[in-house]
């Protein structure tokens, strides 16, 4: 009796893992198919040839190499904008004291509510007003500053005991040197959890690059991956080859930090 | 005595007043340019007319104060109207499947056993890829002509299903993918509030003789009420954002069937001249929709919480 039951446990958790694999996979799988056995009746799960004619075609159409740069480009700026910026802060409102501190804080916290879905056409004028439009400055800047990020931070350095920064002043350090080299060192676990974070949001993000980019050259690869989908006659090898391609990095980042996600999560149930 | 005093505090303060400000000067800055300027500006634009596609020539369609005349005009308008109801079926379906999965999901992986990491990581690996990504792969499968979906419903003697192009599937489609696709992040969540639950209150009611099913009921429930009521919230807001999903699957189509409150805030202003004063009005009310819809859950689960 035990032992069939934890048969069909084992079954129904295969089914679940089945469940949330089988597609993501399906769509790896069909972009090494040939043009011919991609609409071949009936599909056979294993490509019979395993081929890169997909992946060669895909970078040719609409130019993806660039599309990579561009998205890897802006991930990168971003992200290490978005670190620096947010540890300053959340090492602020955790170890001074200064007329408005909390305020501000509350204040940080409550734009949360107003995302970019909500506020999309006034934010384009704004973007414009600063010249932001149609540049990937335009993606860089404005998503780096993160309510999420500086919470984190600030969190982290609650624990940090005061007489470690009175001991770095006695010493004469002056206020940056001892962010950079007492507080830094010592905020690693939380530094790589925002750097993880924010590599990801950045990366997948499709509603600024959408706000942000018009010409043809400045896309990023989620904006592209749209715009290719969205043609009347959808080219599904290209396509399924470059979406296969995208997910690669996010893959890389996910096998490696695994933990970081599940903890980050659980400690701020927050998403970007 | 006064001396010291003073003399003391100076020691305890060696950094001159403006350096706090030095550290949050850049977030906040970026926060005041491209957030709080941004939402003042969307309410003040929504009670003009003005455009990003301007058209002086059309009468009565210049920049000119207006008054509540966009709000007025969204109420009676049929476009708004049919997104905004789309969006709250999609919010009304998405929002409860996604609860109930992901609990569902927490409650058979928060158990330690071999091979739980890779189950848990495979249920979570949706969650890391853009809806875009995720929009191309269901498209692949559900597509009418040649999508594995309708293979295999033949092989089962089913004729082809339109998946993404019958109005009533479409939305059905939509919101599957939806909740597949966020499962493993509020999984992760509910994983964290079951894990917070002391393992005392399991045994005090195993000594009671309760039932799995009563240990669920009565310790389970009452103690993850936080956590179900952050997944609530956090997955409404999310819905309510819904936007690329449909974008990759459907376009907005069959019709209008799924076009939701972002596109057609979107197109409004990009697409009609002297617009951006009426596209404004509309995301006002929606910012203020999901305002109200955030602050009645979380009352109502306040107040369910003390009781």
């Amino acid at each position: 009796m035990r032992a069939i039951l934890s048969a069909l446990k084992a079954l129904a958790l295969c089914l679940v893992a089945a469940v949330f694999l089988l597609p993501m996979l399906w769509l790896v799988l069909s972009s090494f198919k040939g043009t011919q056995e991609l609409v071949a009746w009936p599909p056979r799960f294993l490509p019979k040839a395993w081929t890169l004619a997909n992946y060669a075609a895909g970078l040719r159409y609409g130019d993806f190499p660039r599309f990579f740069a561009n998205t890897a480009i802006a991930t990168a700026a971003s992200t290490l904008l978005s670190v620096s910026i947010s540890a300053m802060a959340g090492y602020a409102f955790a170890k001074y004291r200064f007329p408005g501190r909390d305020a501000i804080f509350v204040a940080i916290l409550a734009t949360l509510m107003f995302s970019l879905e909500v506020i999309l056409i006034p934010m384009f004028l704004t973007l414009k007003q600063f010249g932001l439009i149609n540049s990937l400055w335009g993606i860089i800047i404005p998503p780096a500053a993160t309510p999420t990020g500086i919470f984190l931070m600030r969190q982290y350095c609650l624990g940090l005991p005061d007489e470690l920064l009175e001991a770095a002043r006695m010493d004469g350090a002056g206020e940056g040197l001892i962010f950079a080299r007492v507080v830094l060192p010592l905020a690693g676990t939380v530094l790589s959890t925002l750097t993880i974070f924010s590599f990801v949001w950045r990366w997948n993000d499709f509603m600024w690059p959408f706000l942000v980019i018009n010409d043809d050259e400045l896309q990023t690869v989620q904006l592209a991956l749209a715009n290719f989908v969205g043609q009347y006659a959808v080219e599904w090898g290209g396509l399924l080859a470059m979406t296969s391609l995208s997910m690669l990095p996010m893959l890389l980042v996910f096998l490696v930090f695994q933990r970081y996600f599940m903890k980050g999560i659980a400690m701020t149930g927050l998403k970007a | 005595m006064g001396d010291t005093v003073s003399a003391g505090r100076r020691r305890m303060r060696q950094y001159p007043a403006w350096v706090p400000y030095a550290f949050i000067a850049p977030s906040v800055l970026i926060f005041a340019l491209f957030i709080v300027w941004p939402a003042l500006n969307g309410f003040y634009q929504s009670v003009f007319t003005r455009g990003i596609i301007v058209r002086p020539d059309i009468p009565g369609l210049g920049a000119a104060y207006v008054g509540l005349a966009n709000y007025e005009r969204v109420l009676g308008d049929e476009r708004f109207l049919s997104a905004l109801g789309n969006t709250l079926l999609f919010s009304a379906a998405t929002v409860p499947l996604i609860m109930l999965l992901s609990l569902a999901l927490a409650l058979v992986l928060q158990k330690r056993f071999r091979g739980v990491g890779a189950a848990r990581a495979v249920v979570y690996w949706p969650s890391m890829i853009s809806f875009i990504m995720v929009g191309i792969a269901w498209k692949w499968i559900l597509n009418f002509e040649s999508g594995i979906a309708n293979y295999l419903l033949g092989l089962a003697g089913s004729p082809k299903v339109g998946w993404l192009v019958s109005p009533s599937l479409a939305m059905a489609s939509i919101v599957g993918v939806s909740a597949w696709a966020s499962a493993g992040f509020y999984m992760v969540m509910y994983i964290g509030g079951l894990n917070s639950i002391p393992e005392v209150y399991y045994e005090a009611a195993l000594i009671d003789g309760a039932s799995s099913l009563e240990r669920f009921r009565y310790v389970t429930l009452p103690l993850l009420r936080p956590t179900i009521l952050l997944v609530m919230v956090l997955a409404t807001i999310n819905c309510f954002k819904v936007y690329q999903q449909s974008r990759v699957l459907t376009a907005g189509g069959p019709g209008r069937a799924t076009v939701f409150l972002v596109q057609n805030i979107y197109e409004e202003a990009f697409k009609l001249p002297n617009s951006v004063g009426y596209a404004s009005a509309q995301s006002a009310l929606f910012f203020l929709v999901m305002l109200a819809l955030t602050l009645v859950q979380l009352r109502l689960g306040g107040r369910d919480g003390e009781a």
